[in-house]
């Protein structure tokens, strides 16, 4: 059997008193579009930040394709393969779009810094596959023309764009996208729910996102977790989420019944006294 | 109406509150004596106590013609009525405030009062002077109608001046086709020839190598300055540039190299008498250990907690350098003197021999921050500058690129340590205040952070400058807070900032955007 690309298994994670995610347990299997989704402060991005390795969990392992990752530092994580996008979109702000791509290619290189200073064959070898490598990046994202502009000043599609290309640069195994297409038009969303695809069918690569907008999430998934409360309460095709009672129950609340007795039980609170 | 008033007050209250500080720090005579010598009037009058008082009622004019030009609002051109109640408000109020006080310091002046016991640049000399050498209530009354009468006519030209808006757009398309001068093809063209660059560079080197043999030992000692200062600056900008790592305590690391050489070197007071290069090359490697020492525990700190535990460090080591602890090892307080100077061809190093030295080395610096910047390394840091926890999650493993920032700046300031006791042939702790540390941070912030040219640039203003106007020395301090101050207004990139925080290009780039985009609905 396939090792998953991603296991989680009794991750927890808690500040002080409150418990962001509780005793979850996830598996992505190999070249799939997983979706985790859940209310706001359900602990989405507090997972993503575990499996990154922003914050170490309490409790509870995390294994990337059998090997145990928790506790690594962030670079290290990146070197093993894993990249990921930000829900507010993090760029170097005044580097340009090349370099921030060149940036991302880091920990595919190797070159020192004196190699730098001499410019030696090595050096001026890798440099110039890094700089091809980049063009190619950004062609494929349809940001070849804004090569130059500082990150800090493009439109704000394209800033999401590139930061899949930053991610990208380092050829990782698998991509954690944090809400990829929020903020974006209907027209920019089907591109990007396109591309996320590509990524799967193409590259070959493991795709792990973040995502409010349903209709991308039930259109791209192969399986969706969702998360309420830190736990994990449901799991499946897009399919079963969509007629699992729990879910609905975590997005719209309890049952309308309840709601209007709730409502009855205050007024009359309020009359008495 | 009230608006105007209102502004007008504001206006002279700032000038009134600028220009009593500076009459109390009693900077106003040296700038008074400035404007003599500008204007060429003769230092002192016949009667030698005395100096010209014409030179300090310029000065409070142009004072009271700033105050008038502020008061008109950038941009905005009110009728001639507001213009008017502008400038005489603001010049009323700056006069006044300014009167009163001169006259509240001259009655007790006159009475017998010294001041000197508590603004210790107010001597009697100098009050007389700013009496004009008469009575309190006219010396008042003359500053009082000086401020007023020239404010109204800094408010009235200043409202001709945006009435003739014909002129002002014409000279803004002036400024920005010469500051757009290097984007031209002209231009471009020329640069890329390689034919013309080598010519440039030849050109360069031989002017470089002249110049020293040319411009005599008073130039040599000044201009060797700003070039240890060059190297100081390159050494904590890929420090402060590149990675961002808020570094106070830079000087230690130049102690470090300064003592290491001349404890090496000098007689006093071990006299190993090691070879002088040799002892550059160790003296270079003690800073990088220094810096290896500090970095290691300290790096994982990141901004305010840096710069404190640094700017901590800066310190220790000097007071270190002349505790009595290390008195047998350092020669305490007393410094070292004797400090070896190198030989070449048989004589020992001229000023010109240093200078070419020094030349050389800046040359070398310039190049080597160069290649690391526009590298796999100087990527790493730039990406730890802009946001050091993404850097890291990119792969960046950025408490290595930190200490390695931090011992190649250490490497720069051990080398020009050391050049800096063997061209003065002396070395005392009283060299590596703290001063040093923030002349050098002056110099890479104003002249850009992670800009090479800024650096020589800055260098230049910040060490050449003040050596020149030696006049100004006693203000060096309140000169460099308004230039941090004004530079972070007017041009918080730095005066030659890198390319890609060049603010003209970032405009463009925007308004062409929004040309596209018309087009596109067009």
């Amino acid at each position: 059997m396939k090792l998953p690309v991603i296991e989680t298994q009794n991750v927890t994670m808690s500040f002080g008193g409150l418990t962001a995610v509780d005793r979850v347990d996830l598996v992505v299997p190999e070249q799939s579009i997983s979706s985790i989704i859940g209310p706001n402060g359900a602990g989405k991005t507090t997972l993503f930040n575990c499996v990154s390795g922003f914050y170490v969990p309490n409790d509870g392992e995390i294994n990337f394709f059998g090997k145990k990752i928790k506790g690594l530092p962030t670079h290290k994580i990146c070197e093993l393969g894993i990249s990921r996008t930000y829900q507010n979109i993090r760029l170097f702000n005044k580097m340009t779009s090349l370099e921030n791509v060149l940036v991302g290619q880091h920990p595919r290189m190797n070159s020192m810094w004196v190699e730098s200073i001499l410019r030696n064959k090595h050096y001026r070898q890798q440099e110039s596959q890094a700089l091809q490598y980049a063009y190619e990046l950004l062609d494929f994202l349809g940001l070849s023309d804004l090569a130059d502009i500082p990150a800090f000043n493009l439109p704000y599609g394209a800033q999401r764009r590139l930061e899949i290309a930053r991610a990208l640069a380092s050829q990782p195994k698998l991509l954690l996208l944090d809400e990829p297409t929020a903020g974006m038009n209907q027209q920019e969303t089907a591109e990007m729910t396109s591309l996320i695809r590509i990524l799967r069918d193409e590259r070959k690569m493991t795709i792990l996102l973040i995502e409010h907008d349903m209709r991308v999430v039930m259109d791209i998934s192969d399986i969706i977790t969702v998360l309420d409360h830190g736990q994990k309460i449901a799991e499946g095709k897009p399919a079963e989420i969509q007629s699992d009672q729990r879910v609905i129950e975590a997005y719209l609340g309890p049952g309308v019944d309840e709601i209007t007795k709730k409502f009855k039980r205050k007024k009359t609170n309020n009359v008495r006294s | 109406m009230i608006t105007s008033i209102k502004d007008g007050l504001r206006t002279g209250l700032t000038t009134a509150i600028i220009f009593t500080f500076l009459i109390l720090i009693g900077f106003t005579s040296v700038a008074a004596n400035i404007i003599g010598d500008v204007l060429g009037n003769p230092e002192a009058l016949n009667d030698e106590s005395q100096l010209p008082v014409e030179n300090l009622l310029i000065l409070i004019g142009l004072a009271g013609f700033i105050t008038g030009l502020v008061t008109i609002r950038k941009g905005s051109s009110p009728p001639w009525i507001d213009v008017l109640l502008r400038g005489l408000t603001g010049g009323i109020l700056a006069g006044l405030i300014v009167g009163i006080v001169i006259y509240i310091v001259g009655s007790f002046h006159m009475e017998g009062v010294d001041f000197r016991a508590y603004l210790p640049n107010l001597g009697t000399a100098q009050l007389g002077y700013l009496l004009f050498y008469s009575t309190p209530l006219a010396a008042s009354t003359t500053y009082l109608l000086y401020f007023t009468v020239f404010s109204l006519v800094g408010a009235l030209v200043r409202k001709t001046l945006t009435m003739l808006t014909g002129l002002s757009t014409q000279l803004k398309n002036l400024k920005s086709r010469v500051s757009n001068w290097s984007d031209t093809k002209v231009f471009k063209s020329f640069a890329s020839n390689q034919l013309f660059q080598a010519g440039l560079i030849i050109l360069v080197g031989v002017g470089l190598y002249f110049l020293p043999l040319v411009w005599g030992s008073y130039w040599n000692y000044i201009m060797g300055t700003v070039a240890i200062y060059i190297l100081l600056g390159l050494g904590l900008n890929i420090i402060v540039g590149f990675s961002g790592q808020l570094v106070l305590g830079y000087v230690a690391f130049f102690a470090t190299g300064a003592y290491t050489f001349a404890l090496l070197t000098a007689p006093e007071p071990h006299a190993v008498g090691l070879n002088l290069w040799v002892a550059v090359g160790l003296s270079t490697l003690v800073s990088i250990l220094t810096g290896l020492l500090l970095g290691l525990p300290i790096l994982r700190l990141r901004g305010d907690y840096l710069a404190i535990v640094t700017l901590g460090f800066g310190e220790i080591v000097r007071i270190l350098i002349r505790s009595d602890l290390l008195t047998p090892l350092t020669n305490g307080p007393k410094g070292v003197t004797n400090v070896g100077q190198p030989i070449w061809r048989g004589h020992i190093f001229t000023d010109i021999n240093y200078m070419h030295l020094l030349m050389l080395l800046v040359l070398a610096g310039l190049f080597i921050a160069k290649r690391l910047k526009d590298s796999r390394t100087g990527r790493a840091w730039i990406a730890i500058r802009e946001d050091q926890t993404v850097a890291q999650a990119t792969g960046v493993d950025t408490y290595k690129y930190k200490i390695l920032a931090l011992l190649l700046g250490a490497a720069f300031a051990g080398l020009s340590g050391a050049l800096f006791a063997s061209r003065n042939q002396f070395t005392g702790p009283e060299d590596f205040t703290l001063m040093v540390s923030v002349n050098v941070l002056c110099i890479v912030i104003i002249g850009g952070m992670g800009s090479l040219p800024g650096i020589v640039l800055g260098a230049f203003v910040l060490k050449g400058l003040p050596e020149l106007l030696r006049e100004l020395a006693d203000y060096r301090l309140l000169a460099f807070g308004a230039l941090l101050v004004v530079m972070m207004i007017v041009r918080p990139e730095g005066l030659w900032p890198g390319q890609n925080n060049k603010k003209g290009k970032m405009a463009a780039f925007t308004n062409s955007l929004g040309e596209d985009n018309l087009e596109e609905r067009a």
